[in-house]
């Protein structure tokens, strides 16, 4: 029996041979239980985004340009808007191809657009946000020949439009590739799921996604710029981060997605020779928000002895590992219009003579509702103590995200420790939800029915003018720093671990949550 | 009663408890104070569009009809569309369940055949020092975290000594077997394909300890129990006084006699690792159920929690039902 068993090893050991991923392909590996489809019209979760941009292009591009995230020019030559910004013409480049070879129309980008109002998933709103619905979409989206398309849009500073139409919700799908495989009216929603061989025209192809297994990309041979310098790329599900960094260590992945701080932090420090840490600005914010409806809140001074009292430094150098940069404005940094601002630093003996104006001397208590994440709930410990030294009582509250949102959605808080991800690269994105109460998102959730501010954020996202804008933006910035009912804690950083071998993963990562380009990706 | 008579009243009661089972998930499901609408669209969604889609689903009718509908579904065999991915619930347990299925197997003939040899070594070297390990033995099974383990036989036999493969199903570059069951050891087999059978089962090898050293201590444990009590008996001392083999007495007479209640511990095993597997699955990016449901309920994805459940249930009580038949044609007083 002994004999059977070293047998048994000994051939189990014959048998393993590990070998270096090849040269043209890069293999990653990632969690990707937050996919959930790679339809351009229904993908919303940020790394699956980038896999939806990969596959579609779209008439425009976001590409950072100095530091600053832009569109530029994609499928779309180039582009004509009236003066009152509400009349879009976009010219499509000749000899456009799907990645089947099927030739790409302004009806494929007028299929596409309306199919994102049809469906009416999650990123639909962005389009509405444009004026465009399923109700008027045949005045406001149509093509005027092969080659040119026209959108009919509110009035809105161009950079808003041409940021929206951008991928992933943008991409552009075949037509007649998706209506042939359409089953009971889904405008071939279940097909486009997990493939996208021949419906898009971007740099790659989706070959196949194995649910909880491996998702496949190979490089597009009609894409219009010339095929991208890696032929293959394979994101194999990895669940756990520390099966990820034995991994990549050991030479079998190029990437790892999903490395822990503390990991990044070990690889920040020990520097390893065939490894390193690559990061870039998140295009995502942290902040803790006071409901203005709910008692000591309404006071403002009580907000105020708030942002004084917490300790900012300590939560990007504790919990965050160094892993954030100081921002207390609500736009991150890089933004056209934005302006470095801030005024709040840890001050105790502050705090607590504006909470003893407000008519509180000896403090309050309040609930602090927050999700169960780690750095959330590291966060909420350190908010809890801040707020102890100054008499406030915090008592921290944890559940799962679905029903902290809900309970905010309601206006059901009395203080929360949430997050916000960029939808668009406009400070627009970012001046509506956290200033603007009538479009029913971040201020308004606070109850802070601030007019003042309101209609700033509405003026500066109509403004053609980039020089009025910004000013406009500039004032929203300086006014809503002092009034309005959020602490913002920090920008994150993203990082990743990534082979020595692979070139230019700092190029594609730049602009991260917002835009991924695995076309600036190489290998030695 | 006849054998016939008896698995018919089992399988009425199955569809007893499969229905108590749904009810009760049903219920537990929608008492969450939660909106999995809102989960799905996430944070940045504004409250027109998390409304609509309410509607869309159906989400803002009554708990009844909801109820209703769900078990209408259940009927024609519809578990309905996962909230999340919008795929019919019964594709993705489909997807998921063989993978786990290989794991759950291979690891249970693991923990049976250590287990059982542990057993019987301690039983009949009784408070010797074999005894004494195969306790220890057993109890650091159960208690060491399964996530512990995993991560250090990884580090060990991946990382250090590069003996193995760090996860999943098939490497890479391996062409997989053509599909026809979906466990990739018994397709390579039918498909012929030596390359993806040596690959599985490599792959196999650290997921399976893992999982069935956890599984091993209590089928030790019993296995124990019941040999001594089997070789303290008569017939044991008459094959012995016959001047029988020691080995043929344990072997043959002793071990066949102390397999019955073996047979329900391993039963229950088996299906404990059908849906314990999470961790197990997590650390070694197996792509099975017990992470499907797991991620279900962590988005608050209805129906592929109710789905994912009650087909756990379902194969629960298969199990359970295989074991009493085998308890009733081994024992026919049981059948009473």
């Amino acid at each position: 029996m002994r004999k059977t068993a070293v047998l048994l090893l000994a051939t189990i050991l014959l048998f393993v041979a590990f070998a270096k991923t090849p040269k043209d392909t890069l293999v990653i590996a990632a969690n990707t239980e937050i996919f959930i489809t790679l339809d351009p019209a229904v993908c919303y979760e940020t790394f699956a985004a980038a896999v939806v941009t990969a596959a579609y292009s779209g008439l425009t591009k976001i590409e950072p340009v100095n530091g600053v995230l832009t569109p530029v020019p994609e499928l779309a030559e180039r582009w004509e808007v009236s003066p009152d910004g509400t009349m879009w013409k976009f010219y499509l480049r000749k000899g456009l191809k799907f990645s089947n070879g099927d030739p790409l129309t302004a009806e494929d980008v007028v299929f596409s657009f309306r199919r994102v109002l049809k469906i009416r998933k999650s990123p639909a709103w962005l389009f509405e946000e444009l004026g465009l619905n399923a109700q008027n979409m045949e005045e406001t989206i149509y093509a005027e020949n092969d080659q040119t398309v026209v959108l009919k849009t509110k009035p809105l500073a161009p950079n808003i439009v041409l940021s929206i139409i951008a991928p992933p919700w943008g991409g552009i799908v075949n037509k007649k590739l998706v209506l042939a495989n359409e089953v009971n009216g889904d405008l071939g929603e279940a097909y486009l799921t997990d493939k996208s061989i021949g419906a898009g025209a971007g740099p790659y192809v989706v070959t196949e996604w194995k649910r909880r297994e491996v998702i496949t990309m190979e490089a597009n041979p009609y894409y219009w710029r010339g095929q991208p310098p890696l032929k293959k790329i394979i994101i194999r599900d990895v669940p756990e981060e520390t099966t990820q960094f034995l991994l990549i260590q050991k030479g079998d992945v190029d990437v790892a997605w999903n490395i822990t701080t503390e990991q990044a932090a070990q690889l920040r420090e020990t520097k390893p020779s065939n490894i390193r840490l690559v990061t870039t600005p998140g295009q995502s914010n942290e902040y803790i928000a006071m409901n203005t409806g709910w008692g000591p809140f309404k006071d403002e001074r009580v907000r105020l002895a708030i942002k004084y009292a917490i300790d900012y430094d300590a939560i990007i150098n504790s919990v965050m590992r160094g892993f954030a940069v100081l921002n207390q404005n609500f736009m991150p940094i890089g933004y056209f219009g934005y302006i470095e601002l801030n005024p709040f630093k840890r001050d105790v003996e502050k705090a607590k003579q504006l909470l003893a104006e407000a008519g509180y001397p000896n403090g309050f208590e309040v609930e602090l509702i927050t999700s169960t994440t780690e750095i959330r709930r590291n966060e909420a410990v350190v908010v809890q103590a801040n707020l102890a030294e100054i008499g406030i009582k915090a008592n921290i509250v944890l559940m799962p995200s679905g029903e902290m949102y809900q309970k905010y959605r309601q206006q059901g808080h009395q203080m929360i420790i949430a997050g916000w991800g960029i939808d668009y690269p406009d400070p627009d994105a970012l001046a509506k939800p956290f200033a603007n109460y009538r479009v029913r998102q971040l201020a308004w959730r606070n109850m802070w029915y601030d007019d003042y501010a309101a209609d700033l954020a509405e003026r500066a996202g109509i403004e053609q003018d980039p020089e009025r804008r910004a000013q406009l933006y500039k004032e929203l910035q300086e006014y809503w720093i002092y009034k309005s009912p959020f602490v913002m804690l920090y920008q994150p950083i993203a990082f990743w671990a990534v082979s020595n071998d692979v070139i230019g993963f700092e190029k594609a990562c730049e602009g991260y949550t917002l835009v991924f380009d695995f076309t600036k990706i190489s290998k030695k | 009663m006849k054998l016939a008579t008896f698995i018919a009243k089992r399988l009425f009661l199955m569809l007893l408890v499969l229905f108590g089972v749904s009810v009760l998930v049903f219920v537990i499901s929608k008492v969450i104070p939660a909106d999995p609408v809102g989960a799905i669209l996430g944070g940045n969604a504004p409250v027109e569009l998390v409304e609509d889609l309410k509607r869309r689903l159906g989400l803002d009718k009554p708990l009844i009809n909801q109820f209703l509908d769900y078990m209408s579904g259940l009927l024609k065999g519809d578990l309905g569309k996962s909230l999340k991915t919008n795929r019919p619930v019964v594709k993705d347990i489909a997807e998921f369940f063989p993978a786990t299925l290989e794991l759950a197997i291979s690891a249970t003939l693991f923990s049976i055949v250590l287990g059982i040899l542990l057993g019987i070594f301690s039983a009949v070297y009784r408070n010797r020092f074999i005894d004494h390990f195969a306790r220890v033995f057993s109890i650091l099974g159960v208690s060491m975290p399964v996530f512990w383990t995993g991560l250090l036989l990884l580090l060990l036999f991946y990382f250090r000594l590069g003996w193995l493969p760090g996860g999943g199903r098939l490497s890479l570059f391996t062409t997989p077997p053509t599909k026809y069951t979906g466990l990739l050891v018994l397709d390579s087999l039918l498909s012929w394909n030596t390359e993806a059978l040596k690959d599985a089962l490599t792959h196999l090898v650290l997921p399976t300890i893992v999982l069935g050293y956890s599984a091993t201590a209590s089928i030790a444990r019993i296995t124990r129990a019941s040999m001594l009590d089997v070789l303290r008996q008569d017939f044991i001392r008459t094959a012995k006084a016959k001047g029988i083999g020691r080995r043929l007495v344990i072997y043959r007479h002793a071990l066949r006699n102390a397999l019955i209640p073996i047979v329900t511990i391993i039963g229950l095993t088996f299906g404990g690792l059908l849906e314990g597997a999470v961790l197990t699955e997590t650390i070694f990016s197996w792509p099975g159920l017990g992470r499907y449901i797991v991620n279900a309920l962590l988005v608050l994805d209805y129906p592929a929690i109710m789905g994912g459940t009650l087909f756990a249930a379902v194969i629960y009580s298969l199990v359970n039902l295989v074991v009493d038949i085998i308890y009733a044609v081994l024992d026919p007083r049981m059948r009473i």
